[in-house]
């Protein structure tokens, strides 16, 4: 299991926002937002808030660490 | 092509530019001539400015972000890291041929030869780069 998982796929569906949708808002590119989904790669922390925000969730609701997780 | 961004697309195109500009001339011909590199650094860059312009033409979003830094970062690492591992096999082949009495260093053909291995290793290096970036992007990052 990767160290960072997310729910955003299940956040942006309960929106019924797209991924270009929310890569718009959050000014990355929709390829990023597939790659974050997919838990292949961890954004930075102004992304990640800015994501939170973009779904209208804490930050904590949107992403989690497991220590025991693989980097 | 249209899952790919707009770096990914830039990217392939510069493999391409770099694959159809540099293998014929370190594998067609010799390379024994200071007009035949001049002429592959103008058909590269030419190459390069056409398919770059085709592909920002074609692409309406054109933006870039962390990721694509961070894979861009990769690939420059890869580089380096290929193009300094050159540089040692080469020096340790020159100490090699100049230690067995094979090295004539005052041949203007010489010159011309340890030109264009450097310039290979340069090739090699950015060929590299690009490859490393590619495979970043292929598995997300």
């Amino acid at each position: 299991m990767p160290a960072i998982r997310n729910q955003i796929r299940e956040l942006r569906a309960a929106r019924e926002m797209t991924q270009q949708d929310l890569a718009d808002q959050v000014g990355v590119t929709r390829q990023t937002v597939i790659a974050i989904e997919q838990d292949k790669y961890s954004p930075s922390l102004e992304t990640a808030f800015k994501v939170a925000l973009a779904l209208g969730v804490t930050l904590e609701q949107c992403f989690q660490f497991d220590p025991r997780g693989r980097r | 092509m249209a899952s790919l961004s707009y770096r990914e697309k830039s990217l392939y195109a510069s493999l391409i530019a770099e694959v159809v500009i540099y293998v014929p001339y370190f594998f067609l011909h010799g390379h024994d001539s200071v007009v035949k590199v001049a002429a592959m650094i103008i058909g590269i860059i030419i190459l390069q400015v056409i398919l770059q312009t085709v592909i920002a033409a074609y692409t309406r979003n054109r933006l870039t972000d962390e990721r694509d830094r961070l894979i861009e970062l990769r690939g420059y690492r890869a580089g380096y890291f290929t193009f300094a591992s050159l540089m040692l096999l080469g020096l340790a082949l020159l100490w090699f041929h100049a230690s067995i009495g094979h090295l004539h260093l005052d041949s203007a053909r010489m010159s011309l030869h340890f030109l264009s291995v450097f310039f290979g290793m340069l090739v090699i290096a950015d060929i590299t780069k690009t490859a490393a970036q590619l495979i970043a992007y292929r598995r997300a990052l």
